[in-house]
């Protein structure tokens, strides 16, 4: 195979300082392989029913295995990558190399669609999604992972997304991959005049996560919410990477993150905003909090702002800390059992990203994934 | 009285909060059915006696020893003794947005429910039985959805430390302050909250400040805290004495 335009990053790379490389290096990044049709047949009657009002698509393997409505025609190359340094981009360049197909989605002029992803990783994947919005279109895109292998999968998955003029797009992700798992992500989202974007993602799951993500405010008036909650256990590490460029007035961002990082893992979350000379009158608001549960966990969280012009109206708002040991008391002088107080407190403090989730279907599907990790933490939200 | 019938007896109890002696040598007996006031100056140990009973971390018992119901109660955990039926109403009720305030109820319901062999209640039955100690507390039904005591006024949140106790209906509520912060008529809402609790096989033991509301909920007891240990006990004639005379006397007497 010829050499790759990019180069594996290194802990010098700047964006790349709090990833788990030795963990990446070691992932091998194979061309995945068709999935035999009875596996296919197998998973596809294994799924949980699909979400109401919801296209479903299935990716095994990142192939594309069952669409339960076609996808509208739409036919575009490759959209060119925000990402500017080399390190950046060597996951999507691999992606590039190896994936087999590329899901493309686009919504047509003041269209609307809902639709379900569903990824399955058995083996190593490259899964590919191309979204488009034209101008007034709507989008709502639910993207879970099922950790239905309990082996040492590896994704290297892509994302790209044109929001077109005055389109709404809200994307929500549950990264819950199998224990073993090693993922690493690379998403792009481009944002056109009076656009709005919501992003939400839960992860859970795998060995070691690394997200990669570039947004561009290109159009002025546009906005973007980025919602994000990581949770690790055990030895897991999860990562991400998040630049946000405001690069027209008048655009909007609004970026929280809430990780928790339990027993000896290791949970980061660096969130970039740069506003060029050429976009006054922007806004940035940021909130990166991380609960450390475990003695021996690690838990940093960077805002880093980066404003070039005046009449920018920024705030931010990093911290680490431990579960308040006075809510704690209070809950446990209740007579509720230590594990479930501090379960509860933990979804308490995920709970800021979750409330702003619009789609009750969503939202429901993102609370279930979060039970797992959190038993017990559904019902004292709702409170049946 | 005799010590075995004492529903709580505590005795010689030393307790260390960072590195001061709060509590050195504190003792006091509560039978099923007494109510017992305990006043006492600003930072004299009524909140620390409050919560070395409840089993605050941080506050390290060094010397004495407590029995509730026959048990030893300091070798068990916080929650164990809530689960017992011990009631701990905070002077300053904590916020805790994100939790529910209606599920902290049920959930610690059930856990007593749990401690005493019976099942989980059953929800129309909890929530019937939740209206009816809300109309005691007249407190508004809006109140169960919201985070427990987030965004509460000072006196909501103490009319919900005591809505919460009525679910619980514990055998020993230990109240500090219930009183602090109310109006008047809030008051008599939370006294007839605390008399609605009366029973003959439960006790409750008020930490307050003022006579006043000692006038809504007569106390069997009135002890005074100083020094680390009760230095005074009496009737209910020791509260008006106190209001009228301040506490200088006795602590001259007891030094
Ligand atoms: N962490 C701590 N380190 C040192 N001293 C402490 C600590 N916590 C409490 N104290 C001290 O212990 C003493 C007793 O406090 P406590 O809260 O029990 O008093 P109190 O009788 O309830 O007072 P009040 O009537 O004002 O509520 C006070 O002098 C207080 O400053
Ligand atoms: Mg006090």
């Amino acid at each position: 195979m010829s050499a790759l335009p990019a180069t594996m990053p290194t802990p010098r790379d700047e964006h790349w300082k709090y990833a788990n490389l030795r963990g990446l290096a070691r992932a091998r990044f194979e061309p995945s392989v068709s999935p035999p049709a009875e596996t296919v047949a197998r998973i596809t009657a294994a799924l949980p029913k699909p979400l109401e009002g919801f296209e479903r698509i299935v990716l095994i393997d990142g192939f594309v295995s069952s669409v339960s409505s076609t996808p509208s025609a739409f036919t575009t190359t490759s959209p060119i990558s925000i990402a500017k340094l080399n390190a950046d981009r060597y996951f999507l360049e691999l992606n590039r190399r190896l994936r087999s197909d590329t899901l493309r989605l686009a919504v047509a002029r003041h269209q609307k669609r809902s639709v379900e992803v569903v990824v399955v990783s058995l083996g190593t994947s490259h899964p590919a999604i191309e979204i488009a919005l034209a101008e007034g279109a709507e989008l709502s895109l639910i993207e879970r992972h099922l950790p239905l292998s309990a082996d040492a999968t590896v994704i290297n998955l892509v994302i790209f997304a044109v929001v077109g003029v005055h389109a709404q797009f809200e994307l929500s992700r549950i990264v819950q991959a199998s224990p073993k798992a090693q993922h690493v992500e690379t998403i792009e989202l481009r944002l056109c005049e009076g656009s709005a974007s919501k992003f939400f993602q839960l992860t859970t799951g795998a060995a070691l996560s690394r997200t990669t993500a570039f947004a561009a405010h290109d159009g002025r008036d546009s906005s973007l919410e980025w919602h994000a909650a990581a949770l690790g256990e055990g030895t897991q590490s999860h990562d991400a990477f998040v630049h946000v460029a405001h690069s027209a007035p008048s655009a909007k961002t609004l970026q929280q993150f809430r990780g928790i990082a339990a027993d000896r893992s290791r949970v980061s979350f660096t969130g970039h905003m740069r506003v060029d000379t050429n976009a006054p009158y922007a806004q940035c608001d940021q909130s990166l909090k991380c609960l450390l549960t475990g003695s021996e966990a690690e838990a940093d969280v960077r805002p880093q702002l980066e404003i070039l012009t005046d009449a920018v109206r920024a705030s931010h708002g990093a911290t680490v800390g431990k579960l308040d040991p006075d809510m704690l008391f209070y809950l446990l002088s209740r007579g509720i059992p230590e594990e479930s107080a501090s379960s509860l407190l933990k979804w308490a403090f995920v709970s800021d990203v979750l409330r702003r989730l619009s789609n009750p279907a969503i939202r429901a599907e993102i609370e279930y994934s979060l039970e797992r990790v959190l038993p017990g933490a559904v019902a004292a939200r709702s409170g049946t | 009285m005799t010590e075995i019938q004492a529903m709580l007896s505590i005795k010689d109890l030393r307790t260390t909060v960072g590195s001061r002696k709060v509590l050195d040598g504190l003792s006091l007996q509560v039978s099923a059915g007494e109510v017992h006031a305990i006043m006492g100056p600003n930072g004299s140990g009524k909140s620390t006696l409050a919560f070395t009973l409840a089993g605050r971390p941080g506050y390290d018992v060094t010397g004495g020893s407590v029995s509730y119901c026959g048990e030893d109660l300091l070798s068990l955990e916080p929650e164990a003794r809530a689960q017992r039926g011990l009631f701990l109403g905070f002077q300053y009720p904590v916020e805790i947005p994100g939790v529910n305030n209606v599920y902290l109820l049920k959930a610690a319901l059930n856990a007593a429910r749990k401690q005493r062999g019976l099942p989980e209640v059953d929800a129309l039955e909890f929530l019937m039985l939740v209206r009816e100690k809300m109309k005691i507390m007249q407190m508004d039904e809006s109140f169960l959805s919201r985070g427990v005591n987030e965004g509460f006024s000072g006196g909501e949140k103490k009319r919900n430390e005591i809505l919460q106790m009525l679910v619980l209906e514990p055998s020993l509520a230990v109240l500090d302050e219930a009183d602090s912060g109310l109006d008047i008529d809030a008051l008599k809402v939370v006294a007839n909250g605390v008399n609605a609790l009366r029973a003959p096989d439960r006790a409750i033991v008020l930490v307050t400040h003022y006579q006043r509301l000692l006038d809504y909920i007569k106390p069997d007891r009135v002890h005074v805290l100083a020094c680390g240990k009760i230095i005074r006990s009496g009737g209910p004639e020791l509260a008006r004495e106190l209001e009228a005379r301040g506490y200088d006397w006795l602590l001259i007497e007891a030094a």
